[in-house]
């Protein structure tokens, strides 16, 4: 079992704004900690370029752990061509006790465009340290895949962890 | 007096036969972008047809018999998408 999972369900109001349900887990076995969150996401800027887009989230959200109450809180950036993709994202989460943060960074190419309703493939690597619980860098390569309204992610880190991203917009 | 009926002719003209139209969109670099502004058009009554370009970042509207979408309509539902207009062109 993977030291961390992640599962959320977001509802756009707008193209700023995002509200929906998150659940995370750190940890496994007997010291897994999991939590649900009621989310909200604000896009607080965009930069829509010729051939390239530049966005920055703000991540917030009130939930619990084991009854007791906690809050996320994070900034997130992201700049993608058709080519290229980096995105550096930190979350705080605290409260009830409980005292984490989440660091990730990304980078992917893709080595052929695809057009639109073609399968778009990406390669990528991930880094990524959850303080308090994988202190240490988490180095994940995987393949990220994009066709229609579905964008999934397979991968396995240095250390054997695999991992499985899956979302799809309606 | 003749001016007016110019006019008067060209509007009638342009009130019964479908246009076509080319957006070019900055900010359109994936699938699900396209998507979001294909959406946003499928929406709309005029529309009869909508064909996005990614290689080109057009956005190409073809309206029903008899019917129009001004430009203010079309900046507005590309923005509310999350992108940019350049430019509408119409043919």
């Amino acid at each position: 079992m993977p030291s961390y999972s992640n599962n959320y369900v977001l509802y756009s109001l707008t193209h700023r704004w995002a509200l929906g349900l998150e659940h995370w887990r750190f940890g496994k076995d007997d010291k897994r900690e999991e939590m649900g969150f009621l989310k909200l996401n604000h896009l607080l800027y965009r930069y829509n370029g010729e051939d390239s887009q530049g966005n920055i989230y703000l991540h917030g959200g009130i939930g619990a752990l084991k009854e007791r109450s906690l809050y996320q809180a994070g900034i997130e950036g992201d700049w993608e061509s058709r080519v290229l993709y980096t995105s550096l994202k930190h979350l705080e989460f605290h409260g009830g006790g409980l005292d984490r943060s989440m660091t990730q960074a990304r980078l992917g190419i893709s080595p052929k465009i695809a057009g639109y309703k073609e399968l778009q493939t990406w390669f990528m690597v991930q880094g990524m340290v959850i303080r308090g619980v994988e202190d240490t860098l988490m180095i994940t390569p995987m393949l990220r895949f994009f066709y229609h309204n579905v964008l999934w992610e397979v991968g396995s880190s240095t250390r054997g962890d695999w991992m499985l991203n899956l979302m799809v917009h309606y | 007096m003749k001016k007016y009926l110019m006019v008067m002719m060209m509007l009638t003209a342009g009130g019964v036969m479908a246009s076509d139209i080319e957006i070019k969109v900055n900010g359109m670099v994936c699938s699900m972008c396209a998507q979001g502004i294909e959406k946003k058009f499928s929406s709309e009554e005029s529309v009869q047809k909508i064909d996005v370009n990614l290689d080109h970042k057009m956005v190409h509207l073809q309206t029903k018999n008899g019917q129009n979408i001004p430009d203010s309509t079309i900046k507005k539902l590309i923005t509310e998408a999350g992108y940019q207009v350049v430019s509408i062109k119409r043919e």
